[in-house]
């Protein structure tokens, strides 16, 4: 039973879990507008997005890579579900209509294909992934501009609209997205032997490459999941917002990162987890409201939103010291 | 054998990148447009509008974006002063930071035409065309005062904190207002003029403060997302929204009630000012008037008609 105990504080979740609560505690007695179940579904409501993004960064982060393209490939697929569901396509004298299924495929087809360009740059052209992300991070902005003109795109379909404001069963559905995403991910990362190979290359590439695993697959699968993901991301955003944005998701890419470090998760690959990120997304969450609801002035709240990324790093930095 | 290919696919590259190039016009020579960012429709509308109208009167017009980054524009400048333009139509990434640039310019013998946002020191361009923010937030704040009222709980979403035209709109703004005690500012709060995080700032600023009569937003992409946040929270019509800009959406909404006024600046008026200015400084008339502000007009329900497309209608 006692090692059962110590066993459970020695995760690495346990931290960051500790500072969510200590924070939630807080809040409370801060603002008694905090505990409301209609601002615990907005505070959710308002993680998904990034939820969504930050398990894809986890993966890519456990392999000891990093994708700074998922803003503007969120922005990307929202654009082209919003387009294509509003006004089609003309290929040569042929005009095909999409319904709202088609619209989702087709965003999240263009957020695997980017995907799967960041993995190709990295696998296949040796590219470090902080330079091939950041090109494709730019190349994606240009094609958002490109194909929306820089105009938003706006007035989408009522299911649209419903995936974004709607709600199921009590809770809201982008709520039910991102936790949809986190159990699958979760479990897949756990149980699969994929997810376990995800921890092993970032662990020790070359270890892995040499007890057979086929790192290169696994590593571009890791960099098209984080594109799907986006893309998933950037369907939420535009339904919330019943419209597309040229300029979604920038600086995204930096909530995911803090999601992801202030989850527990090594910068350096093999050492995390998906339940960490999602605390981790969590607290940022919940300081972003709290932020708000005590109206601290703007200067102020990033000021603190630096110093709590830092905090939570250092915690966990001497808290597992023998692991660095 | 691979020198050979990669030379070939550069090639390929480099013909197909001529394919993207920016249509050029007649031959009175190059001018070029600068904007501090095209991520914003406000200012894809000024920029193209004033290259169209630049083209229109016989010269070529590229397009430079600066991505809101004083440094990227420096770049912009250094190209353009060392490849023979005649002309710069100039919308500044900031008051300050872009003095260096356009004086620079003016210095090589470039004028420089400034578009909506001003430039600090007036001889750094030969004429500063600007959108009177202060101005348009005053007549905003009046008519904020006429229907929401003298006596109102109220909250304001600022745009990005270190950019003097939120300033000078929040400024405008509270001139009016802050005249009448009976109107409380519960919070303030800032939202980067993006529409997203403006949503997610109003559906907290309303948990803080369940009593709200209004929201002044610092642009129309803000109102329109603070409106979004009042439509799914179930409030819609019981807090009025107030834009600024005059963008299509925004303009609509308040057609159909969902914002309660905006303000239309007129982008198409100072760019097409600027390109004919430029113009005419180029055929030899030097003595110009430096400052020319173009006013900006309140849109509010019973006058919507007549705005739409960046501009009034008639």
């Amino acid at each position: 039973m006692n090692g059962k105990i110590r066993s459970f504080f020695a995760k690495p979740v346990v931290k960051p879990l500790a500072a969510l609560l200590l924070m939630a505690v807080a809040m409370t007695f801060l603002s008694d507008k905090f505990a409301t179940a209609d601002n615990i579904f907005n505070v959710l409501r308002q993680v998904s997005v990034n939820l969504c993004i930050s398990v894809g960064m986890t993966m890519v982060i456990l392999t000891g890579g990093i994708d700074l393209s998922v803003g503007s490939i969120l922005a990307l697929s929202g654009a082209v579900a919003a387009g294509l569901t509003r006004n089609g396509l003309a290929v040569g004298g042929v005009f095909v209509g999409f319904t709202f299924w088609g619209g989702i495929l087709a965003a999240l087809l263009t957020g695997a294909i980017l995907g799967a360009f960041n993995g190709l740059m990295v696998t296949r052209f040796k590219v470090p992934p902080f330079v091939a992300t950041l090109g494709m991070m730019t190349i994606a902005r240009g094609l958002t501009m490109l194909y929306t003109g820089g105009f938003p795109i706006t007035g989408l379909s009522n299911a649209f609209r419903f995936l974004g404001t709607g709600w199921f069963l009590g809770v809201p559905m982008p709520v039910w997205v991102a936790a949809v995403i986190i159990l699958f991910f979760a479990f897949y990362m756990k149980k699969t032997p994929t997810g376990r190979y995800i921890y092993a290359i970032g662990g020790n590439q070359r270890a892995s490459l040499l007890s057979g695993i086929r790192v290169d697959r696994i590593i571009l699968l890791v960099y098209t999941l984080a594109g799907v993901l986006s893309a998933v991301a950037g369907l939420l955003v535009t339904a919330r917002l019943d419209s597309a944005q040229p300029n979604a998701g920038a600086g995204y890419e930096l909530d995911a990162i803090a999601a992801v470090v202030i989850g527990g998760t090594s910068l350096s690959g093999g050492r995390g987890s998906i339940a960490g990120t999602v605390v981790g997304a969590l607290i940022i969450g919940i300081l972003n409201n709290g932020l708000v609801l005590l109206d601290v002035s703007p200067f102020w709240q990033q000021v603190i939103k630096g110093f709590v990324i830092l905090g939570a790093v250092i915690i966990d930095k001497f808290s597992s010291k023998n692991q660095y | 054998m691979k020198l050979k290919s990669v030379f070939i696919s550069v090639l390929c590259v480099l013909t197909a990148l001529t394919g993207c190039r920016q249509d050029g016009g007649g031959s009175k020579g190059r001018v070029a447009v600068v904007i501090s960012t095209l991520n914003n429709p406000w200012f894809v509308v000024l920029g193209e509008s004033a290259a169209q109208y630049a083209r229109e009167l016989g010269y070529e017009a590229v397009l430079f974006d600066s991505q809101n980054n004083p440094s990227k524009e420096a770049e912009h400048f250094d190209n353009i002063l060392s490849s023979g333009y005649k002309a710069i139509l100039f919308n500044p990434t900031d008051a300050d930071g872009s003095t260096v640039n356009a004086k620079a310019a003016m210095a090589k013998g470039v004028p420089v035409f400034c578009m909506d946002r001003e430039i600090n020191e007036p001889g750094a361009a030969v004429t500063q065309i600007l959108s009177d923010n202060y101005s348009g937030c005053i007549a905003l704040g009046e008519y904020f005062v006429e229907t929401v009222g003298r006596e109102a709980n109220y909250v304001e979403i600022l745009g990005l904190v270190g950019d003097n035209n939120t300033w000078a709109r929040s400024r405008g703004f509270h001139s009016v207002v802050d005249c009448f005690e009976g109107l409380h500012m519960l919070a303030q709060q800032n939202a980067d003029f993006d529409q997203n995080k403006a949503m997610e700032v109003m559906e907290t600023m309303m948990q803080a403060n369940p009593d709200i009569q209004a929201v002044f937003c610092g642009n129309d992409a803000m109102a329109m997302g603070a409106s979004q946040a009042i439509l799914a929270a179930g409030k819609s019509g019981r807090i009025k929204v107030f834009g600024f800009d005059g963008s299509d959406d925004a303009v609509g909404a308040v057609r159909d009630g969902r914002l309660a006024a905006t303000a239309m600046q007129f982008p198409k008026t100072m760019a097409r000012t600027a390109a004919q200015f430029a113009d005419r400084y180029l055929s030899g008339e030097h003595d110009l008037p430096r400052k020319i502000p173009v006013a900006v007009e309140l849109v509010n329900p019973e006058n919507v008609s007549h705005f739409g497309n960046f501009g009034r209608r008639d």
